[in-house]
């Protein structure tokens, strides 16, 4: 990752960004790089500041401190119309006085580009995003899923040098919203364009991002590839904010045989055990596994199934506290509730945290 | 929106008495103006009126024509009342509206309000006319603006001006920022999206509150009759001269003039009526 930043130039450079509104600080100290063409996530919950700062970044909020580069250009003072940058935003904001087709025009048409221009390069888009029925149509007239394809459009149609995207799924239902990303995914890839899309959903993150900026109240808490975001995540927030159903976090000790997890000590093969006599154990569901009671690593009762579809999550009672695993319907389908089971974790999945400070202890590889 | 609810006969008595209070005051200035002389006064009252003339509404314009029925004493016609009242009606309106559109998008979108502000904006409004009257008289011939329509226009914005900037801010509030941050984006300059997206985009909370506007300008009394003499008049003012040393007050030559100036309000209220509906709720309908 780090080499592919320094080869591919950044379409995007934050140094030191900070944003208060009165005593609030909405976003502090955020310094980050977006490599040109590619898709990076600004994952957080509500109120982390993903909104803030895309709206400084395209110039609709100035910042207090800080310098913002796109394309190379200190364009931190710079009005929204002279950035090349477009944005969907959350409430996707279309003009409401005008069709679609006229929604898709307007920049090109603020831009005075001759009408057959306009015309072919609508068209086209239209056909592209499969909105050719709804180009006559006024914005209130037209389903969730077409507003969002006109917003997305209107933005493609100028090819800007960055795409800011706000959460531009979250009015959708879920399965237009599985079907739209995926869309979003493959249209960014084919043109190599530079997305920065806002969201508060880590499956979303996920799914579609090249590197995924996880923001938590206004800071940047880490930036990194999805996966290494889910399997190494900096801190135990991180780790509880990403993955369904939730991270185990447990209380454990460092022993001779291996781990010690209240009061019972046994063997964890692969367990990369830090260097710390306590720490707090990071589980995720799918890296544990039923067995017959007594032989697993420690004992438990089920307390509660939930059935996910092709998953089950299953909740266990152990003397570590509530755990929650999960794996396939069928392997789990045989038990019930108040059955006594034991518990084998998968040691290279495991991870451990500081328990004052919440870090992540496990070394990256 | 407002659903069409079948018209019960409760209903139905209700709408008809509310009709009846706010109609019925209209019905009588329209019925005075065109009676004679002799029914102005008549007790008991006379509703409709014995012989409908257009005596009344000619005195407006030549201030003899009465003098048929014996009644002398009108000394000038109404005419310079009518154009003074046009005059100073609309420029303050279009004023107030022009600098209070500027204003509410300033505060709605770019200031920082405390909750003093609404006290701020709308403390002129908290004086009764009268108590700052005499000031303005004082000030204004201090700077030659006694009996002058620029002064007269100054003193109409200045105390319509918190009325529009409260109004349209409303509008603007209700209006989602991104929609003009888009067109921002789009490579409209600031000042270009908030004229070219926002204002159309509160069209009928501009004319709403262009209306009411209007309404106050076109019916103030007050200050138009303590700085006015001679050069400047309004038809509020005007009315107020219909009175004779042998007549007394001249009720029919009011009415007259009160129909005429009813006429632009229904006139201008008529075009844009579909935008009031909307408008008149002050923005509190959420789209």
């Amino acid at each position: 990752m780090k080499d592919l930043q320094t080869t591919i130039p950044a379409v995007l450079r934050l140094d030191g960004l900070e944003k208060r509104f009165g005593a609030a600080e909405a976003v502090s100290d955020l310094s980050l790089e977006l490599p040109a063409g590619s898709m990076t996530v600004l994952l957080g919950a509500a109120g982390a500041g993903k909104t803030t700062t895309l709206k400084m970044i395209a110039g609709l909020e100035p910042p207090d401190a800080g310098r913002i580069e796109i394309a190379g250009l200190d364009l931190t003072e710079a009005e929204p119309k002279d950035r090349n940058v477009a944005m969907i935003f959350d409430n996707l904001a279309l003009y409401p006085n005008l069709t679609g087709y006229g929604n898709i025009a307007y920049p090109l048409r603020v831009a005075r580009q001759a009408p057959e221009v306009v015309d072919r390069k609508v068209r086209q888009l239209a056909q592209v995003l499969k909105i050719g029925h709804v180009l006559e149509r006024l914005p209130k007239t037209m389903s969730g899923g077409e507003r969002q394809r006109v917003a997305l459009g209107r933005a493609l149609v100028r090819d800007p040098a960055l795409f800011l995207l706000d959460e531009p799924l979250s009015s959708l239902d879920a399965m237009l919203r599985i079907e739209l990303r995926a869309e979003l995914r493959r249209l960014q890839r084919e043109a190599g364009h530079s997305f920065f899309l806002a969201t508060p959903d880590f499956s979303e993150a996920l799914a579609v991002a090249d590197t995924v900026v996880l923001l938590r109240a206004g800071r940047v808490v880490q930036v990194d590839a999805p996966q290494r975001l889910y399997d190494y995540p900096a801190d135990m927030e991180a780790a509880r904010f990403v993955g369904a159903p939730q991270i185990n976090l447990v209380p454990a000790r460092f022993a001779a045989e291996g781990l010690e997890l209240a009061g019972q000590r046994f063997a964890c093969p692969g367990f990369r055990a830090p260097r710390a006599a306590a720490f707090t154990l990071g589980i995720r569901p799918e890296a544990i596994s039923a067995v017959p009671a007594g032989t697993g690593m420690i004992d438990a009762t089920v307390t509660d199934l939930e059935p996910l579809g092709h998953l089950i999550a299953l909740s266990a009672a152990t003397a570590a506290g509530e755990m929650r695993l999960t794996g396939p319907a069928e392997r789990f389908a045989a038990h019930a509730e108040g059955d006594a089971i034991g518990l084998v974790f998968d040691g290279p999945a495991l991870l451990a945290f500081d328990t004052a400070t919440e870090r992540l202890l496990t070394a990256r590889p | 929106m407002m659903q069409n609810r079948p018209l019960t006969p409760l209903l139905a008595l209700v709408l008809a008495a509310a009709l009846a209070v706010t109609l019925f005051p209209v019905f009588w200035v329209v019925m005075t103006s065109l009676k004679p002389p002799t029914d102005w006064n008549a007790a008991p009252a006379i509703w409709v009126p014995s012989e409908p003339t257009l005596a009344n509404f000619r005195t407006l314009f030549d201030p003899s024509a009465l003098e048929a029925y014996g009644l002398s004493g009108v000394s000038q016609p109404a005419t310079p009342a009518i154009l003074g009242s046009l005059l100073a009606a609309v420029l303050a309106t279009l004023l107030s509206i022009a600098i209070g559109l500027a204003s509410a998008i300033g505060l709605s979108r770019y200031a920082k309000l405390s909750k003093w502000t609404p006290l701020v904006i709308l403390s002129g409004r908290m004086f009764p006319p009268a108590a700052i009257a005499v000031p303005f008289v004082i000030m204004f011939s201090a700077v030659n603006l006694i009996d002058s329509y620029a002064g007269l226009i100054a003193i109409y914005v200045a105390v319509t001006l918190p009325f529009s900037t409260w109004m349209l801010k409303s509008f603007v509030d209700d209006l989602p920022r991104e929609i003009e941050q888009a067109a921002m984006l789009d490579g409209r300059s600031r000042l270009m999206a908030h004229l070219l997206v926002t204002i159309p985009l509160i069209k009928g909370g501009v004319f709403a509150t262009t209306m009411f506007i209007f309404i106050l300008n076109w019916s103030e009394f007050m200050f138009a009759l303590v700085l006015s003499y001679t050069s400047v008049t309004t038809i509020p003012v005007q009315l107020a001269k219909y009175v004779t040393a042998t007549a007394g007050t001249l009720y029919g030559v009011q009415a007259a003039l009160a129909v005429l100036a009813m006429l632009p309000l229904i006139l201008a209220g008529y075009a844009i009526q579909g935008h009031l509906a909307r408008g008149m709720t002050f923005g509190a309908v959420k789209r």
